[in-house]
């Protein structure tokens, strides 16, 4: 039996009513193996931020399942979301999202801080910040450094509470090119070092080259599933 | 540190306006609300204060509707030898008639109150004496007077040596003219019933009075005011007879009629103290909900990697905590060195009645406490507005 850290079941995400109805998502379904470096593409208004949304628990879907780590999240409360969010998902934004007013090693912790597992929590956060380079800015304030290293502080915290799935909303939708081929890279030697899930959404499929899996999201629907054998 | 508190203190202590703005809506509530304590309170403890050293003191012994027949050199002696006694003095109060010039007119037989006081003991009992103006003296021989500054003022500003006619009547309606030698002027701030009286020597005014041996009052001053109660127990337990129908009052209740009008007017003015402690709090509410909307997409990535609505919740209370703590520590900063400038410069109320200004912790603290307490209170509606806050929209917002 197939290890699944995520299935997506029949979602369907529909916003206003009646007339007004209008599907964002359409009877969306497809899984993810622990481990799997996947990527959501699709143009812009497809509905791939929105299907992030969903498999990130920030939103619910009107209809269908979503199941990470063989747990029915629809059964869940708003405070059970939190938890789950905090311990099986790890966010990457495309504006990094560092809270400003919180020095790097603070963002980086902060999860942790909310699980309530402090214990060894800096010194994971320093390892972690060593593998991306950052040792040295880990005492400046999140607006102090620069977009790039911004980047990298929010991957090693979406990294420091062990998450089931790492996800990324274009990550590198707001990095020049140098530094959003170190982020590329980043993830994709973090994947493999970690055996880390990591689902991505992007427009620029191309950018990552080989990974194992590539759904492509149209008008809501799944226009294209490919897996790794299908892939150049 | 719990790092709900960590990111509170962050968040305002990295916006400098707002925690300024914020804190100083609390600190100058609680000025306000000090300035209000030390000017009213520091009136009616000066009042009191006054009232104490000149009309009453701690303990007011009268008989009821009539003179005290009793010696008082007796009563006086008995009195001076309970521990907490320092002193005692007989009085007398009257009144007397003069011929005044009030804005240029000459008023015939113009009343005007006259007190008895004894020359050696009320030095001790009283401080009335120090209120002669310099140039003058307390009465000492029996024919002196001192007159108040706004008597000298009426009668054509005589001086100290000049001779003044007063008219009185006795205890049978008789008229009696005297003339009195001026030893004295009182300039009493504030003219707390001295300024328009006449003072003399009590034996003069018994013997006009046709009172032999008869005293008023008897006015006790303690060494320890609170025990103001246990004098006036002892006393009218020891002199229990329906003879004497003695009447024991502390100033609280000797002069009531005086002070019960003052504690409304304080109740009144820390009424709007504590209005003014209310618009802080909508300064307060009004900032933080400022904080929340400036700390939207922060609140909306706490809410995404984990964080519950109560975290964020207890996110902006601990920054309240901080406004609150941070505004009382500077209101009672600017307070306190409010009443030192008022004890150091000996504030007076209108220019003349100096003011009786004392540093009242407890009342500072309890004003510290209610001000702490609204700004934690004021950041409640701020920091469920903050709760409600989905993370996605947070986020888009932000």
């Amino acid at each position: 039996m197939a290890d699944y850290v995520l299935e997506v079941k029949n979602v369907d995400k529909v916003y206003g009513q009646g007339d007004t109805e209008v599907y964002a998502l359409r009877n969306l379904s497809f899984s993810v193996k622990r481990g799997e470096f996947m990527l959501i593409v699709g143009s812009s208004g497809s509905g791939k931020s929105t299907l992030l949304n969903m498999i990130g628990l920030l939103d619910r879907p009107t209809r269908g399942k979503v199941i990470i780590d063989g747990i029915d999240t629809s059964e869940l409360n708003d405070n059970e979301l939190s938890t789950f969010r905090n311990s099986k998902l790890g966010f990457i934004f495309q504006f990094s999202n560092l809270l400003s007013d919180l020095t790097v090693l603070e963002n980086v912790t902060l999860p942790r801080k909310i699980q309530g597992t402090i214990q060894n929590s800096a010194d994971e956060a320093k390892t972690l910040l060593k593998t991306v380079g950052l040792e040295n800015q880990m005492h400046k304030f999140g607006n102090q450094i620069s977009g790039g290293q911004a980047q990298r502080v929010a991957i090693t915290r979406a990294l420091i509470a062990k998450p089931a799935i790492v996800l990324a909303d274009e990550p590198t939708g707001n990095l020049d090119s140098v530094s959003a081929e170190t982020t590329v890279q980043l993830l994709k030697s973090l994947n493999r070092k970690l055996y880390q899930t990591f689902i991505i959404v992007t427009h620029d499929r191309h950018q990552f080259g080989e990974v194992d899996k590539v759904v492509t999201i149209k008008d809501g629907r799944i226009l294209k599933e490919e897996m790794e054998a299908n892939l150049v | 540190m719990d790092y709900r508190a960590q990111i509170g203190i962050r968040f305002i202590t990295r916006r400098r306006g707002s925690l300024i703005a914020a804190s100083l809506a609390v600190a100058i509530a609680i000025l306000v609300v000090q300035v209000n304590s030390v000017i009213f309170q520091g009136l009616y403890d000066a009042i009191v204060r006054d009232q104490i050293n000149y009309r009453f003191g701690h303990v007011y012994i009268t008989r009821q509707e009539d003179f005290i027949t009793k010696s008082d050199f007796m009563l006086v002696n008995w009195l001076e030898r309970i521990p907490y006694v320092q002193a005692a003095a007989p009085r007398i109060d009257s009144a007397a008639s003069i011929n005044a010039t009030i804005g240029g007119k000459i008023i015939r037989d113009y009343s005007v109150p006259v007190i008895g006081v004894d020359p050696v003991l009320d030095r001790e009992a009283s401080t009335m004496y120090q209120t002669v103006a310099p140039g003058g003296q307390y009465v000492s021989y029996r024919d002196s007077v001192v007159v108040g500054a706004i008597v000298d003022r009426d009668l054509g500003y005589p001086q100290v040596g000049d001779t003044i006619k007063l008219k009185f009547k006795d205890q049978f309606g008789q008229d009696i003219l005297r003339r009195l030698t001026i030893v004295g002027i009182t300039a009493t701030a504030g003219s707390v019933g001295l300024d328009n009286s006449v003072i003399m020597n009590i034996d003069t005014l018994r013997e006009i009075l046709d009172r032999p041996h008869q005293t008023q009052s008897i006015l006790v001053k303690l060494s320890d005011p609170t025990k103001d109660t246990d004098v006036k127990d002892l006393f009218l337990a020891a002199f229990p007879s329906n003879a004497d129908k003695f009447k024991a009052q502390t100033i609280e209740e000797s002069a009531e009629q005086t002070l019960s009008g003052f504690r409304s007017g304080i109740a009144l003015i820390n009424l709007v103290g504590y209005f003014g402690m209310m618009s802080s709090a909508f300064a307060v509410v009004t900032i933080q909900m400022m904080q929340v909307t400036s700390k939207t997409r922060d609140i909306g990535v706490m809410r995404a990697i984990g964080a519950k609505r109560k975290d964020v919740l207890l996110v902006f209370i601990f920054q309240g905590m901080v406004i609150g703590a941070i505004g009382a520590g500077l209101g009672t900063v600017m307070g306190v060195t409010y009443t030192a400038y008022a004890k150091e410069t000996h504030m007076t109320f209108q220019g003349s009645l100096p003011l009786e200004v004392k540093y009242n912790w407890t009342s500072i603290m309890q004003t510290d406490i209610m001000a702490f307490v609204l700004a934690v209170i004021a950041s409640i509606y701020p920091a469920y507005k903050a709760t409600r806050l989905e993370p996605v929209e947070a986020m888009r917002v932000g």
